[in-house]
């Protein structure tokens, strides 16, 4: 479980987030929702140590994740997939998933071949450079190689940007899947807020960097104000 | 005997090879910390020069040549690792001329404190192999038992570099650090470390290669030994690209055997000249180096 | 009372006439010096009054700029009449380093790079001047000054085409490599440059002979030779601040400081970016080379062991330490040009050093390199740079 409170996060005179509160459930899926700037990669920055909050706490399991070091947190079995999914590019597929290997005690043989199930496409090249992969095939990669070091705990950082909606949709069918088989707890952060409250048990709305919605996901789906106002969800 | 192998031209052949894996080393040196934190260490040559004074400088306490090179060879992983956390960790990010200046400012102080403390005087070190050229046929062929063993060093750096960065899990996260620092924070990796380990591996090289200079028995081990090599190693990494170790090696063997027939069908002057030129006209042809793909900038 | 500016300037101007009127008559014996002291106050007040009108700053600053360097340069001049040999030649020295500091200055305030070669291009323009004056003896001194500024412009062009188009270290690692080149270039070219002993001037600059007439017909020639070539270095680094100060005001040098800043913005705003840096580039080393031939002057020779790349070291260490990127920052680097020797030797005799022993000797680069550390890492903007910053910052806290 991830305890978030009183947490408010400042880039220079603007703040990001502002005393923010707010429970992950161990092995749920929490959607964060909001519009750009709402401060949504901000707060799974913050979780991951790379951006240091002004105020507030975050624990992991009553762990505190604030003021420690980003590649500490990942030790944890914090698994980051940032925006715009952070694939080396000059590495091969292989090389990809050896690296987020790196943290874990599993051999790396039985890993592979595991992400390789899960994911086939990436099974096929292999060998290729990251680079060459498409669009969908990257964020496969990404999410594989947060995986393949084993988290409990899974942040998605907009998914499903730059995806075609059929290619989403099988995405976010794969998130849910991994949650439920692995007990993993998912953050996903999501523009797209209609897809991501499909698949999500809980929903938290942020608006300039303020949490003005946090209820189960069907209930914050339900509510026509939020819909309209914050999510831009317009019949 | 075939007399061409005796012959002025592969005399010149010999020696530039001779030279230009020096040259490589070098710009390998530079190369590694370029790659990995985006500073050219203009204190490549004298860093590795007061850990090959560190080391050797025990030949006097009547410890033999071997050990002596080790000790040497661990002071420049402790100088390497030592700057690194201590003068260069609080400069990345900073305007480009910081490091710049903070890396000439270093090379100053340690060839001032290296003179200060040894003198400038030359050390002869006593190469453990003969640099006296083989015989063929009674004529003098261009290697001897001390450049071939140069040789077969230099090419052994490279492989060990080569086979650490493309083969281990070490070498994995030392590229990744280097190309995506944040990413591979995520991933768990300790940059810092990475940072602090590619300065240490750049200035461990940086020493074997300045062992090797400073055996030859004509320059011998001063503060300054480095100075010249360095300003051919950057000739020879600029030309090859500051991104490309394989493309830097290539170039300092190239150089090396080039400015060898300068010197020896022109004059001595004019091998300076003639790297200056080299430098100067594939900076206006490729300006990224010979052998990087990519010629984007980074913004 | 109410004192407008023009009411101002009429009452500087009637002092400066009462006073030379009052000069005139006490030096009454020699009508030489009443004229030359009159001179000197005319253009102290003419200056002081211009620089005091308000507005005028930012209606004509080029002519504010102009009556500041006349009034500086002025007051200087007539300094050097008093000062002894030895002073005049520090200020000779240091004023011909604020030269080469100076286009230093410019080049990493415009382009935010750096050359490791300005000894280099300051040795192009010391031989440019003793070649030129070996094969012209009669040619005025003016001649031989252009005459190094366009070798140094040149040279400069022909190395900083393809370097100053990269971003990054090039340009550093090739004016490196330029500098430790440097001796070996003047020895390829041993029967105009001399070789390793280098030239020595056909004749030394002496001074005119109405300025001799101020001095008793005793003095030395140390004495009016030194004098005369302070006030030449002292004119001509006049000249080189007002043009730099112009320089760094113009759209030229905001279009440059942009590039510093943000190269991106620059060129999305229509600034050449290559050009520019290769503009500052041939500038920097067009000052250099000025610096040195006024040190050949000064010397009345030039040899190649000056121009080696420990000089090109302490230009750096010497602007770093000044301010780079601003022009007060090249006069006081010149300035503790003209004595790090002697405090240099001071620290040595404080210290009880053998000042023939190892660290004595090294002394110079345990320092230079040192302080080039300490400042990059603590004060970046050196001298000039944090005063000016601690000053704006008290005057923005202190409520008006």
């Amino acid at each position: 479980m991830i305890t978030i409170e009183n947490l408010t996060v400042s880039f220079g005179a603007v703040q990001a987030l502002r005393d923010v509160t707010m429970q992950v459930e161990t092995g749920k899926i929490t959607a964060v929702l909001g519009a750009n700037g709402a401060g949504k990669t901000t707060l799974l920055r913050t979780i991951s140590g790379l951006k240091e909050p002004v105020q507030g706490s975050i624990l992991l399991d009553g762990r505190p994740l604030v003021r420690e070091r980003p590649e500490n947190i990942a030790r944890m079995g914090v698994g980051h997939v940032p925006e715009g999914r952070g694939v080396i590019g000059e590495f091969t597929v292989e090389e990809n998933l050896r690296l987020g290997a790196m943290i874990t005690k599993a051999p790396l043989n039985e890993g592979l071949d595991e992400q390789y199930r899960q994911f086939p496409v990436l099974g096929e090249r292999r060998k290729q450079h990251a680079a060459k992969l498409s669009g969908g095939e990257r964020q496969m990669l990404a999410m594989a190689r947060a995986l393949i070091a084993r988290p409990t705990v899974l942040l998605l950082d907009e998914p499903s940007l730059g995806l075609a909606p059929i290619v989403t949709a099988q995405l976010m069918h794969t998130i849910h899947d991994l949650c439920s088989s692995r007990n993993l707890t998912v953050i996903l952060v999501e523009q797209n807020a209609s897809s991501a409250l499909r698949i999500a048990d809980h929903a938290v709305v942020l608006h300039l960097g303020t949490v003005v919605a946090n209820d189960a996901a069907s209930t914050v789906a339900a509510d026509e104000k939020l819909r309209q106002y914050y999510l831009g969800m317009v019949e | 005997m075939d007399p061409f192998l005796t012959s002025r031209i592969m005399t010149d052949l010999l020696g530039g090879l001779t030279n230009g894996v020096v040259y490589g080393l070098v710009a390998l040196s530079l190369v590694l910390v370029w790659r990995s934190t985006g500073i050219l260490n203009f204190a490549q040559g004298a860093m590795p020069m007061v850990a090959t004074y560190l080391g050797m400088g025990l030949l006097s306490y009547n410890l033999s040549y071997w050990p002596c090179v080790a000790v040497a060879i661990v002071a420049g992983f402790t100088i390497g690792g030592i700057t690194e956390r201590v003068l260069v960790r609080g400069l990345y990010g900073k305007p480009e001329i910081n490091p710049i200046v903070v890396m000439v400012g270093f090379l100053i102080v340690l060839e001032a404190v290296a003179a200060a403390v040894w003198s400038t005087k030359p050390r002869g070190l006593p190469s453990p192999f003969s640099a006296i050229d083989w015989q063929i046929g009674g004529k003098p062929f261009g290697l001897s038992d001390f450049s071939v063993f140069e040789i077969l060093t230099a090419i052994g750096v490279m492989a060990v570099i080569a086979a650490l960065f493309r083969f281990t899990k070490l070498g994995l996260q030392l590229r990744a650090s280097a190309i995506a620092p944040e990413v591979s924070r995520l991933l768990g990796v300790r940059v810092g470390r990475m940072l602090t380990l590619g300065w240490m591996l750049s200035t461990a090289v940086g020493t074997i290669t300045t062992i090797l200079v400073a055996s030859n028995y004509f320059t011998g081990l001063t503060p300054q030994v480095m100075d010249g090599v360095f300003a051919f190693g950057f000739i020879a990494a600029a030309v090859g690209g500051l991104d490309s170790p394989v493309g830097s090696i290539v170039a300092g063997v190239s150089i090396g055997i080039i400015l060898q027939f300068v010197g020896d069908y022109l004059n001595s002057n004019d091998i300076i000249l003639t790297a200056l030129l080299i430098l100067v006209v594939s900076l206006m042809v490729r300006p990224n180096g010979l052998f990087t793909r990519s010629s984007a900038r980074r913004v | 009372m109410v004192v407008n500016s023009s009411q101002r300037r009429m009452s500087i101007t009637a002092m400066a006439v009462v006073l030379s009127a009052i000069a005139s008559f006490s030096f009454g014996s020699s009508t030489r010096v009443a004229v030359a002291l009159s001179a000197f106050l005319t253009l102290l007040a003419t200056g002081a009054a211009i620089f005091t009108t308000p507005g005028l700053r930012s209606s004509h600053p080029v002519v504010v700029r102009a009556a500041l360097t006349i009034t500086t340069v002025d007051v200087v001049l007539f300094a050097t009449y008093f000062f002894p040999a030895n002073t005049n030649t520090n200020l000779a020295t240091g004023a011909a380093m604020s030269i080469v500091l100076l286009g230093l200055s410019f080049l990493t305030g415009a382009s935010g790079q750096i050359s490791l070669g300005n000894g280099a291009f300051m040795g192009v323009g010391a031989f440019a001047m003793a070649i030129w004056a070996n094969h012209h003896a009669t040619s005025p001194i003016v001649v031989g000054l252009l005459v190094a500024i366009v070798s140094g412009a040149l040279v400069g062009l022909l190395l900083g085409l393809p370097a100053t188009r990269l971003r990054g270290p090039y340009l550093a690692g090739m004016t490196l490599a330029f500098a430790v080149a440097f001796a070996a270039i003047l020895s390829s070219f041993n029967s105009w440059t001399g070789g390793d002993s280098g030239l020595q001037l056909p004749t030394a600059a002496t001074p005119p002979h109405w300025l001799l007439g101020f001095f008793d017909s005793g003095t030395s020639l140390l004495t009016t030779n030194s004098m005369w070539l302070a006030d030449i270095a002292i004119v001509v680094t006049g000249v080189a601040f007002f043009f730099m100060a112009n320089l760094f005001a113009s759209r030229t040098g905001r279009a440059m400081r942009l590039i510093r800043d943000n190269d991106v913005a620059a060129e999305l705003v229509g600034v050449s970016l290559p050009r520019g840096r290769v503009v500052a580039f041939v500038v920097s080393s067009a000052y250099a080379a000025l610096g040195g031939a006024l040190s050949t002057l000064i010397d009345n020779a030039v040899s190649p062991s000056t121009y080696s790349f420990a000089l090109s070291i302490t230009i750096l260490s010497l602007i770093v330490i000044g301010g780079i990127g601003t022009i007060p920052g090249a006069l006081i680097g010149g300035i503790v040009y003209a004595y790090s020797n002697s405090v240099i030797t001071w620290i040595t005799n404080q210290t009880g050093l053998n000042p023939q022993g190892n660290l004595a000797s090294q002394l110079n680069g345990i320092i230079f390199g040192g302080l080039l550390i300490v400042t990059m890492l603590f004060a970046p903007l050196g001298i000039s740079g944090t005063a000016r910053h601690l000053w704006r910052t008290r005057r923005r806290r202190t409520p008006r």
